[in-house]
C-alpha cells in the first residue's frame, strides 16, 4: 500500500501556491510570486512544497491546478477554478464556513456554501484593482509604509478619513492630496480599509451570507480589513493561519476525493 | 452537419461580392439593426436585399466609436457606430437604407450618430414599449412608413401578392429555424449551441432561398444522424445581444462541458416562435406578428412577460442552468439580472450565472472562471 499523497497548486495574478496533502493533514506547502513565467513558478512551487513536505514527486498521487493560471500547469492531472477550491479549502479548514471572502491580488470574490463545501453561489469584481492586494500594494507605497503593516497601523486611527475613489489610479491621487491637506497617515489608512472592506460588503449583499464567514486570499493578512469586515458583517470573521494556500488547499482536497489519476 | 456549417460559411464568404454585383444590377439593399422588429418581408416584397447587420464582439469597432460618442452605451450598438463609421463592416457600405427600430436610447444612438456622420441614409422606425391598441396603431404606422420608403428607394409598388410570397418565404424560413431549436428539447440535443447559433446568425445575411434550402438539408441530416453530443449540464443562454463573431462565451460555455439548448435575446437571435398570419390586411398582420405576439426585450414595460416566457423556455428545454449575459452598459438588462434570479431559483430550482461583456478580450480569462464554476456545480 503505496503512502495517500496529493497535491494542489493555485497559479494566481500576484502570488502563487503549491499544497501537498496526506491522509492526515497538510503536509508541506510554498507561496511564491508568480512573475511573468507561471509555468516556471508552478514548478518551482512544487518542487518547494515537495522538499518541505519531504515527498518525492512520483508519490504523489494526482495533482489538482487552479487559479487563473491554472491552464499554464503542465503537470496538474486537472483543473479546477479557484472559486470552487477556496470554498472547499476553507470549509476543511472551518468545517462551519458558510461564506468565503477572498481578496486576492487582482480580484474579489465572495462565495457562498453548502454544509459540504460545495459553491451555492458566488460574486466576483474582476472589473478593476479596486479593493485588491494590487491597490493596497500602491497605496502602501503612496504612504511609505510597509505592506504588512498597513493593516496594523490603520488601526491605531480612532476613525478614518472617507475616500471615495476606489479606482487604483484615482485613489492614489486622492492619498496624495489628503497626505498634502494634513491629515494623519493613520487616518487616510483607516479609511483606505473601510473603503475596500464596504466595497466587499456591497457585493456580499447580493448572495444570502450566512455565518460563519473565512476570510482568505493574500489580503486576509491585513488586520485592518479583518476588523472592518468584522463591523459590517456584525460577526467575527475566521482567518487562516496562511490564508494565501487555501485555494491551493482546496485543489488538493479535490485531487485526493477524485482518487489517484489513472496511469 | 460540419459539412453544412462549411457551406453556410462559403455561402456568406461571397454575399458581399453578390450583394455589390446585385447593387450594379440596380438591386437595392436595406440594412436593419437586428432586434427583430423589422419586417423583412417589406424589403423583400419590395424586390430589395434585407441584410441583418448582426455583427459584433470586436473591439476594435467598439474603440472605433469613441471619437464619436461617449462611453455609457451598449456595446453592441456602439460597435455598430463604429462599423458604419469606418467601413469595418463592409455591409454598411452596401446600403441604400439603414432601417433601424429605436427601442431603447442605445438603439436611438446608432440611428443619430451614423446619421450625423456617414452618408447612410437612415430610417428611424419607433417601436412603443406598451402592448396596447394605441401602441399596435403606433408601429403599425411605422410599418406603413416603411413601406412607402421602400417603394421610394426602389421605385416599386409594392402589391398585395408580392407581400403575401414574401411574407410565406420568411415563414418558411422562421418555421425551420424553430424546428431545429425544438429537436434540442431532446438529451443530449442533436446540434451544439455554437452551431445553432451560426445558422440563426447566417439567416440575417443569407440569400434567403439559399438560406431555406441549407435548412431543410440541416433537418433531414438531424433527423437522419443526430450529432453525438454526450449528455451535459443543459444551458439557455439569454441576455441582450448575441451578436455574429462574439464567440466567446457560446465557446466558453461548450469547453466548460455544457450544451447550450436555446437562446433567448433581443438582437442578434431572430425571433422565429410567431409566424405571420395572411389575410386582407396583410400590413396590420405583419405587425400583429412582429409586434404584438413577440416576446418583448427587457426595456418593455412590465417586464413579466419576458420573464414569464424564459421559465416557460427552462421548462420546456429542460434546462439546468442559466447564463444571462449582458452587455456593457444596456442597463435595463441589468435591472431584470437583479431580481430574476430569484424568481427563477422559486419558480423553476434553476440557478442562473450573470455575465457581462464589453466586447473586450481580457474579459475571457475570468468569464472562463465563472463559466466553468458554475458548470461544475451544476454536473454535481
Amino acid at each position: 500500500m503505496g503512502k495517500r499523497i496529493y497535491a494542489g497548486i493555485d497559479i494566481g495574478s500576484l502570488s502563487s501556491e503549491a499544497v501537498i496533502l496526506g491522509e492526515n493533514g497538510i503536509l508541506g506547502y510554498s507561496v511564491r510570486n508568480t512573475g511573468a513565467d507561471p509555468q516556471r513558478v508552478a514548478q518551482e512551487c512544487m518542487e518547494e512544497a515537495l522538499a518541505r513536505a519531504n515527498v518525492a514527486k512520483e508519490d504523489v498521487l494526482s495533482i489538482v491546478a487552479t487559479g487563473y493560471g491554472r491552464i499554464r500547469v503542465p503537470f496538474a492531472d486537472r483543473e479546477i477554478t479557484e472559486i470552487t477550491c477556496h470554498a472547499k479549502g476553507a470549509h476543511f479548514l472551518f468545517p462551519e464556513t458558510r461564506t468565503v471572502i477572498d481578496i486576492g491580488g487582482q480580484d474579489s470574490k465572495v462565495i457562498t456554501l453548502d454544509e459540504r463545501g460545495a459553491v451555492t453561489d458566488f460574486a466576483m469584481n474582476d472589473r478593476c484593482a479596486a479593493g485588491t492586494g494590487r491597490f493596497l500594494e500602491v497605496m502602501a507605497t503612496a504612504l511609505e509604509t510597509k505592506l504588512s503593516e498597513l493593516g496594523q497601523r490603520s488601526l491605531e486611527a480612532k476613525k478614518g478619513v472617507p475616500i471615495s475613489s476606489m479606482c487604483t489610479v484615482f485613489a492614489e491621487s486622492e492619498v496624495i492630496s489628503l497626505i498634502a491637506e494634513g491629515k494623519r497617515r493613520e487616518e487616510i489608512m483607516r479609511g483606505l480599509h473601510e473603503a475596500i472592506s464596504s466595497r466587499v460588503y456591497r457585493m456580499a449583499k447580493k448572495l444570502r451570507v450566512k455565518k460563519e464567514i473565512t476570510f482568505t486570499g493574500g489580503v486576509a493578512k491585513n488586520q485592518g480589513i479583518v476588523k472592518a469586515l468584522e463591523v459590517l458583517f456584525k460577526m467575527p470573521v475566521n482567518v487562516p493561519d496562511e490564508p494565501q494556500i487555501v485555494g491551493a488547499l482546496g485543489a488538493a482536497l479535490y485531487a485526493r476525493s477524485a482518487g489517484p489519476r489513472a496511469r | 452537419m460540419k459539412e453544412l456549417t462549411e457551406k453556410l460559411l462559403s455561402h456568406l464568404a461571397t454575399r458581399e461580392h453578390e450583394i455589390i454585383q446585385a447593387r450594379r444590377e440596380g438591386r437595392k439593399v436595406v440594412g436593419y439593426i437586428p432586434g427583430g422588429y423589422l419586417p423583412e418581408e417589406i424589403v423583400i416584397a419590395a424586390g430589395a436585399i434585407p441584410i441583418g447587420l448582426v455583427r459584433g464582439g470586436d473591439h476594435s469597432a467598439v474603440e472605433l466609436s469613441s471619437s464619436y460618442i461617449c462611453r455609457w452605451f451598449d456595446s453592441f450598438c456602439r460597435a455598430q457606430i463604429g462599423y458604419g463609421i469606418s467601413g469595418l463592416d463592409p455591409y454598411y457600405k452596401l446600403l441604400d437604407l439603414l432601417a433601424i427600430p429605436i427601442t431603447d436610447n442605445h438603439t436611438r444612438a446608432i440611428s443619430d450618430v451614423l446619421d450625423y456622420n456617414t452618408d447612410i441614409e437612415i430610417f428611424p422606425f419607433g417601436v412603443p414599449h406598451m402592448k396596447e391598441e394605441s401602441a399596435f396603431r403606433y408601429y403599425l404606422h411605422g410599418v406603413n412608413k416603411f413601406k412607402e420608403k421602400a417603394e421610394e428607394i426602389t421605385g416599386t409598388r409594392i402589391s398585395y401578392s408580392k407581400l403575401r410570397e414574401a411574407i410565406l418565404l420568411c415563414n418558411k424560413e422562421r418555421e425551420l429555424i424553430k424546428k431545429i431549436s425544438m429537436l434540442r428539447t431532446s438529451d443530449p440535443p442533436p446540434l451544439s449551441g455554437k452551431d445553432f447559433v451560426a445558422l440563426n446568425h447566417g439567416s440575417f445575411v443569407a440569400d434567403k432561398a439559399f438560406m431555406i434550402g441549407l435548412l431543410e438539408s440541416v433537418v433531414t441530416k438531424i433527423e437522419e444522424d443526430p450529432l453525438r453530443i454526450q449528455k451535459r449540464p443543459r444551458i439557455l443562454l439569454t441576455g441582450s445581444t448575441l451578436a455574429m463573431g462574439d464567440s466567446t462565451v457560446v465557446n466558453l460555455i461548450e469547453e466548460a462541458g455544457g450544451n447550450i439548448v436555446i437562446e433567448e435575446f433581443a438582437e442578434g437571435i431572430r425571433p422565429y416562435w410567431e409566424n405571420v398570419s395572411t389575410g386582407s390586411d396583410l400590413l396590420a398582420l405583419l405587425a400583429e406578428a412582429y409586434f404584438m405576439k413577440r416576446v418583448p426585450p427587457a426595456w418593455f414595460r412590465p417586464g413579466r412577460e419576458r420573464l414569464d416566457f424564459l421559465i416557460e423556455l427552462v421548462k420546456r428545454f429542460k434546462v439546468d442552468g442559466v447564463i444571462w449575459y449582458q452587455l456593457m452598459f444596456r442597463e435595463s438588462y441589468k435591472t431584470e439580472s437583479y431580481y430574476f434570479p430569484k424568481r427563477l431559483k422559486e419558480e423553476a430550482s434553476v440557478p442562473m450565472l450573470v455575465l457581462e461583456s464589453d466586447y473586450d478580450p481580457s474579459e475571457a480569462g475570468p468569464m472562463q472562471t465563472r463559466i466553468e464554476t458554475f458548470i461544475y456545480n451544476l454536473g454535481k
